[in-house]
């Protein structure tokens, strides 16, 4: 799928090569190639707010550093978000795997999925959807500029409509 | 012992190694007793102190990195052990302050004043060195032990809460990163 290759391409491109993550069905499509790929430095953790701590320091110690979640993690991510990488002005990309989205099934994703741009506009942070396949590398690329040059936190969501979800089609 | 006899030893012992400070009294501890470039200090993220040090140790793994953790910070992250046990980075040592309470916020006492044992959690989630200590003569014996072994190292410090400095009078939570990033050239 050229959207997992286009992911790691982008990835690349900027020498993000630290990678902290909770797995999901889509996201492992993209991890798993990144766990084979000597290039990036995987962390696999218990729980999502980890993961932040894991990125802040590897900004901390000047590295650049992404991290992988599905939208149910980005709950247990936010006081990190608010009193860790927003105060300190420390970047590092967060892809969303979004859930509640186009063909779900499991009425227990839809109120956390809908409510995942809200709760990244309250807390001030940029935001993409990388809704097609052919923009995904450019998207990450700008996404890299924007965000470690300006010192933030930036989100990069995976909408169900460029993964086909957890099944792979509606 | 207390936090400051014990921040005082880590601090005679060292020299360019990178320490990542809990939040509160740690962080305040170690401000009023040796602030240093190599110093990141917390002003939020509680229970993260762990997971920091575990990035800023892959990231630059020439360098010793010390995390000062706290019992009722650890206790929310408690799966960091585990992750750290996981990625199993040489360079890191995670000591945690256990006072028995949340010091912050009235001295509450933490599960660690019953029946658990932080330095038992650490062992079981593959923590290759753990050390359990509660005098001073014990702490400086299992710090240079883990100054001396390949890491990564826990040691649980049983400590008595005898107050802590006063905060910085200015806090720079983004003042503070950029030294500590420049302290790395």
């Amino acid at each position: 799928m050229s959207w997992v290759s286009n992911i790691i391409a982008g990835l690349k491109s900027k020498n993000i090569n630290v990678i902290s993550y909770v797995p999901d069905v889509v996201t492992w499509k993209v991890l798993k190639e990144l766990e084979a790929d000597p290039f990036f430095t995987v962390i696999p953790v218990a729980r999502e707010e980890e993961s932040l701590g894991v990125a802040f320091g590897v900004y901390a110690a000047k590295g650049k550093a992404a991290v992988f979640m599905q939208s149910s993690g980005l709950g247990n991510s936010i006081n990190a978000l608010t009193t860790l990488a927003i105060p300190y002005s420390a970047p590092f990309l967060m892809f969303i795997s979004l859930r509640g989205d186009l063909g779900e099934f499991n009425p227990g994703q839809v109120a956390g999925g809908k409510a995942v741009r809200p709760i990244l506009d309250a807390l001030g942070i940029q935001h993409y959807t990388l809704d097609r396949e052919e923009k995904v590398e450019e998207t990450i690329k700008g996404a890299s500029e924007l965000c470690f040059n300006g010192k933030e936190p930036l989100a990069l969501l995976i909408p169900t409509i460029l993964t086909g979800g957890k099944r792979g089609s509606f | 012992m207390d936090r400051s006899e014990g921040i005082k030893l880590i601090l005679s012992r060292i020299t360019n190694d990178l320490i990542v400070a809990n939040l509160g009294p740690t962080t305040f501890d170690l401000h009023f007793l040796g602030d240093r470039p190599e110093n990141l200090y917390s002003w939020g993220g509680m229970g993260l102190v762990s997971s920091i040090a575990l990035g800023i140790a892959v990231t630059a793994p020439s360098r010793r990195v010390i995390a000062l953790d706290g019992d009722g910070s650890l206790l929310m992250n408690l799966g960091s052990l585990a992750t750290i046990a996981r990625q199993s980075p040489s360079n890191l040592i995670h000591i945690v302050w256990d006072n028995q309470q949340w010091g912050e916020t009235g001295g509450q006492p933490t599960h660690t004043a019953f029946n658990t044992d932080l330095s038992k959690i650490a062992e079981g989630a593959g923590i290759p060195n753990v050390s359990r200590t509660s005098t001073i003569e014990e702490f400086s014996t299992a710090f240079d032990l883990a100054l001396s072994s390949e890491g990564p190292s826990c040691i649980v410090a049983r400590i008595v809460e005898a107050g802590k400095a006063d905060r910085p009078e200015e806090v720079e939570p983004n003042a503070n990163l950029i030294r500590f990033r420049n302290s790395l050239d």
